[in-house]
């Protein structure tokens, strides 16, 4: 395992956030750089954000997680676009 | 007259974020004349969330019109999800159509999830092995009955209501290899025969809004992450 490729890290994290039981999270991007792995993407709740972390922690416990994801800030409606 | 369309999708509602979506909602009847929902309402599919998103959207002041996304098929509950909506008095489309009266006019909707396969040039063949045919086979089947549904749509206005993507340009900001699980041409290809005013799609978090089939109907991707707003709204001027 010392030796798995970094792409395969990344694709195994990915998996484990979309499959997960607790988090079905999509659309996070997943990168591995020597020891660190980053999470970018966009989650509705600060909640879900550190859900994501603790279970891409746990697919790759090797390495240090950067927590990039940003909480969506749901702005009013603002103006109807006419058609 | 016009017909004022709120729409968003991606919802993904649960549990933990009970009570938010409704907040969001205060006064939309001011604002608009229906709410259509472009699927992924729950997070995974489950029948508890189903009544989480039921107890949001019940006795809303205006119509709300749905359909399901891949994320409310995942627990095999989708049936149960439907029930739980109607009985909130939620219209739940599955490659069907409905029409409602907008000041006097028809506004029909047609809606389904949809399905991918890619697109045009860089898409899926019905070829080769079964689990390959399947999968294009249940867009091409979509596609078709969808394409029935306009052709028989009775309406002044004509909307449809997805949750896959019909073409590429809403996706953009997307990954390019990912396309063919986010949407299918065929789905436009439908549409543009029978024409329609609007089409609304989900699913592409990383997408854009706004975009246009072949034929030149409008096309925006009401995705929560991409509108950042509670839910966008669309005025169709009367013809």
């Amino acid at each position: 395992m010392a030796h798995e490729a970094p792409q395969y890290v990344a694709a195994r994290v990915q998996r484990a956030l979309a499959e997960g039981e607790n988090t079905h999270e999509l659309g996070i991007r997943v990168d591995v750089r020597g020891d660190q792995l980053f999470l970018r993407g966009k989650v509705s709740t600060e909640e879900r954000r550190t859900r994501l972390a603790g279970v891409a922690g746990e697919a790759a416990p090797e390495l240090k997680v950067r927590n990039e994801i940003t909480v969506v800030e749901i702005r009013d409606p603002g103006e109807e676009e006419s058609l | 007259m016009k017909a004022r369309i709120a729409a968003v999708g991606d919802i993904h509602l649960g549990e933990d974020v009970r009570g938010k979506f409704r907040e969001r909602l205060a006064g939309i009847e001011e604002r608009a004349d229906v709410l259509l929902l472009a699927g992924d309402l729950t997070r995974h599919g489950t029948v508890e969330e189903g009544k989480v998103v039921a107890d949001e959207l019940r006795d809303l002041p205006i119509p709300v019109v749905a359909v399901l996304g891949n994320h409310d098929y995942h627990s095999d509950a989708q049936d149960t999800i439907t029930a739980l909506l109607n009985d909130a008095g939620v219209t739940v489309l599955d490659d069907a159509s409905t029409v409602l009266v907008c000041h006097g006019e028809r506004l029909g909707i047609v809606g389904g999830k949809g399905f991918g396969g890619g697109f045009a040039g860089k898409c899926a063949s019905e070829f080769g092995e079964p689990e390959t045919k399947e999968f294009v086979r249940h867009t091409k089947d979509i596609a078709e009955r969808w394409r029935i549904a306009l052709k028989e749509l009775q309406a002044d206005h004509r909307v449809v209501l997805a949750h896959y993507s019909p073409v590429k340009d809403t996706l953009e900001g997307e990954p390019k290899e990912i396309y063919p699980f986010l949407g299918s041409y065929l789905l436009a290809e439908a549409v543009d025969a029978e024409g329609a005013d609007l089409i609304l799609h989900g699913h592409a978090h990383l997408g854009t809004e706004k975009g246009m089939t072949p034929g030149g109907i409008r096309v925006r991707n009401v995705a929560l992450p991409v509108l950042g707003r509670a839910y966008g709204v669309y005025s169709l001027n009367g013809h």
